[in-house]
């Protein structure tokens, strides 16, 4: 098991990094955009896996930091080593702002996130002289830094799998840490963690921040990825279709929302290709994931009985409302 | 004067509002669901009271078709989709998220992608005069009037009678009321049936002054779950006063600082949740 684990995750690494060789450039953006996305949905797993939070304003962090970089680069002409650290301070800020959302828990986080959530996408939507409205910032130039300039999309996918790579390190490291595992004390009993005198409301702060600051980065790859952002890379729908991507992936695991990205990412390059309703096919996804797979494809597999160690302390492959916790 | 006009402009967007979030609060306080479905109805009864308008000419039939229909519509979809993802809210919420994305997209190919209105009846058009010399449009003030009659309504029918009675007792202790003999299955199908009566409703009357186009469900699904956590989930007080605030503040936002009208809305919910995150009328969470 663990010899067979070990030579998969070989062959992943090794099939990740000759995939410019073999992948056209179709399949090649199409892999982008699994891990970009894929990060994306981390964040809402690191929350929803993690405490039972389930935040429903992402992609505002997604398209904090990607707005921040589009307008430093081409409003006003700032160069890649100072749009990126700014792109990721505002993903940082805003998510200390919305942060107020952990003051809730339950139904009312998720409401109270699709509200938040709402108000960036207005302002993206509304402050015309700012951010160009609905038509978006064009023109984003490539990432670069002093004469180096990254135009080659192989060579950007390699930043891209690098930075992805990072952070599902340091998310492992963190889940992994005393940290995480104070984390899910709290989603299975918040009054037992309390009582073991620990700072609830801090906990659930730093993992919204933490949270929030993944998908700030996940923007800072989108943007130079797509070079155009506008409020479509804000709505609520985004968060959403995330948050689907780990529930078709399940929870739980590092690899679920990846698994979930390309699933949903894959079939609607699939599906758009055929016919025009894309949306009814996703629509069924929804309900037919909700309904009758709630833990995912991972969920699926498990059950099958291809069943890897889950100790008392692994995150939980099930997902649990705060309610049940109490 | 103008003062007057805006806060006029604000209690018939809140009675809008509030047909819609009424809804809401009652299906959750009840049943615990939370049904995202609700924009989505106020569009779809808005189109189909607006098609009942072009084939028979009748505006209380067109309401009456926008709001029975919808309220079927959400006993099927209570009855055969909701009912199975038992508490886990997570579940609803991207169940009836699909169920929008589904709607909207045969909506979309029935009523295409234009932006859409309904002509108010003809009691309704013109101005109408105030006390003080002001004149208003008179379709907007039979708007106040009508959500301030549903709103008495639904308090009386809440506080006064028996299912009053039994539906407040289910939204404090549902297994207590099943065990007293009363058949809160029977009392479900009746809140999702009258949540989705109203919502259907609320898009005939909105769609006379707010148009009707595709996106429009979210955008009046937020307004009201503003209203909701503003007012507190599961409260019919709250939704009444959330949805008063909500009103007033957009509309004297979109007059003060036009800008950030758009966002303007979110202010009293920030507060709240800065001192009472369980909103103005919730219980402890």
């Amino acid at each position: 098991m663990i010899l067979s684990r070990w030579s998969l995750l070989l062959c992943v690494v090794a099939a990740a990094l000759f995939a410019p060789l073999y992948l056209g450039p179709f399949w090649l953006s199409l892999l982008m955009q699994i891990l970009i996305f894929g990060l994306l949905a981390l964040s809402v797993e690191l929350l929803l896996g993690h405490i039972g939070l389930f935040s429903v304003c992402q992609a505002a962090f997604f398209a904090v930091s990607a707005y921040t970089v589009a307008i430093l680069q081409v409003k006003y002409g700032q160069p890649t080593i100072v749009a990126v650290p700014a792109g990721m301070g505002a993903a940082i800020i805003l998510s200390l702002i919305y942060g107020i959302a952990v003051r809730t828990s339950g139904v009312y986080f998720i409401l109270v996130t699709i509200a938040l959530g709402h108000v960036f996408w207005g302002i993206s939507w509304t402050w015309v002289s700012f951010t160009n409205g609905e038509g978006g910032i064009t023109n984003v130039p490539a990432p670069a830094v002093g004469s180096l300039v990254i135009t080659s999309h192989s060579s950007y996918y390699y930043i891209v799998l690098a930075v992805v790579a990072l952070c599902v390190l340091g998310y492992r490291t963190l889940t992994r840490s005393p940290f995480g595992l104070t984390l899910r004390g709290i989603r299975e009993s918040e009054s037992r963690m309390r009582g073991l005198g620990y700072n609830i409301a801090a906990h659930k702060y730093t993992a919204f921040v933490l949270a929030g600051t993944l998908s700030g980065i996940a923007g800072l790859l989108y943007i130079y990825f797509n070079r155009f952002v506008s409020p479509a890379n804000a709505e609520f729908f985004l968060s959403i279709e995330v948050a689907l991507m780990v529930l078709v992936g399940g929870t739980g695991t590092i690899l679920g929302p990846f698994i979930g990205s390309a699933i949903m990412l894959g079939l609607r390059n699939y599906v758009s290709a055929y016919i025009d309703q894309w949306m009814i096919v996703m629509g069924l996804i929804f309900i037919v994931t909700m309904l009758w797979t709630p833990d995912g494809v991972l969920g699926v597999i498990r059950s099958l009985g291809i069943r890897g160690k889950t100790s008392h302390n692994q995150p939980g492959h099930r997902t649990r409302t705060p309610e049940e916790g109490k | 004067m103008n003062w007057i006009l805006q806060a006029l402009n604000g209690f018939s967007l809140g009675a809008l509002l509030f047909l819609l979030a009424s809804g809401f609060t009652l299906t959750f306080g009840l049943a615990r669901v939370v049904n995202m479905a609700h924009g989505m109805y106020y569009l779809l009864g808005g189109y189909i009271g607006l098609s009942v308008l072009r084939f028979t000419g009748n505006f209380w039939l067109a309401l009456l078709a926008g709001g029975f229909s919808i309220a079927i519509l959400n006993y099927f979809v209570d009855r055969y989709l909701i009912r199975r993802t038992g508490e886990n809210h997570l579940a609803q919420v991207l169940l009836t998220v699909g169920i929008v994305l589904i709607l909207s997209d045969i909506a979309l190919t029935i009523w295409g992608g234009d932006s859409l209105s309904l002509p108010p009846p003809a009691f309704a058009r013109g101005p109408i005069e105030l006390p003080g010399n002001i004149f208003y449009p008179k379709y907007r003030f039979l708007l106040i009037v009508f959500g301030a009659i549903i709103g008495a309504v639904l308090w009386i029918l809440y506080k006064k009678t028996q299912i009053g009675a039994i539906v407040r007792a289910g939204v404090e202790d549902r297994e207590m009321v099943n065990a007293m003999g009363i058949n809160i299955d029977r009392l479900f199908t009746l809140v999702f049936a009258l949540a989705g009566f109203l919502a259907g409703m609320s898009g005939v009357a909105g769609g006379a002054f707010l148009s009707l186009y595709p996106g429009a469900e979210w955008e009046i699904l937020i307004l009201a779950l503003v209203v909701v956590i503003v007012g507190g989930l599961g409260s019919l007080e709250g939704a009444m006063v959330g949805s008063v605030i909500v009103g007033l503040v957009d509309a004297y936002a979109r007059w003060l600082l036009p800008e950030f009208s758009h966002f303007a809305v979110f202010a009293p919910m920030a507060v709240l949740l800065l001192f009472r995150p369980q909103g103005l009328f919730g219980k402890e969470a």
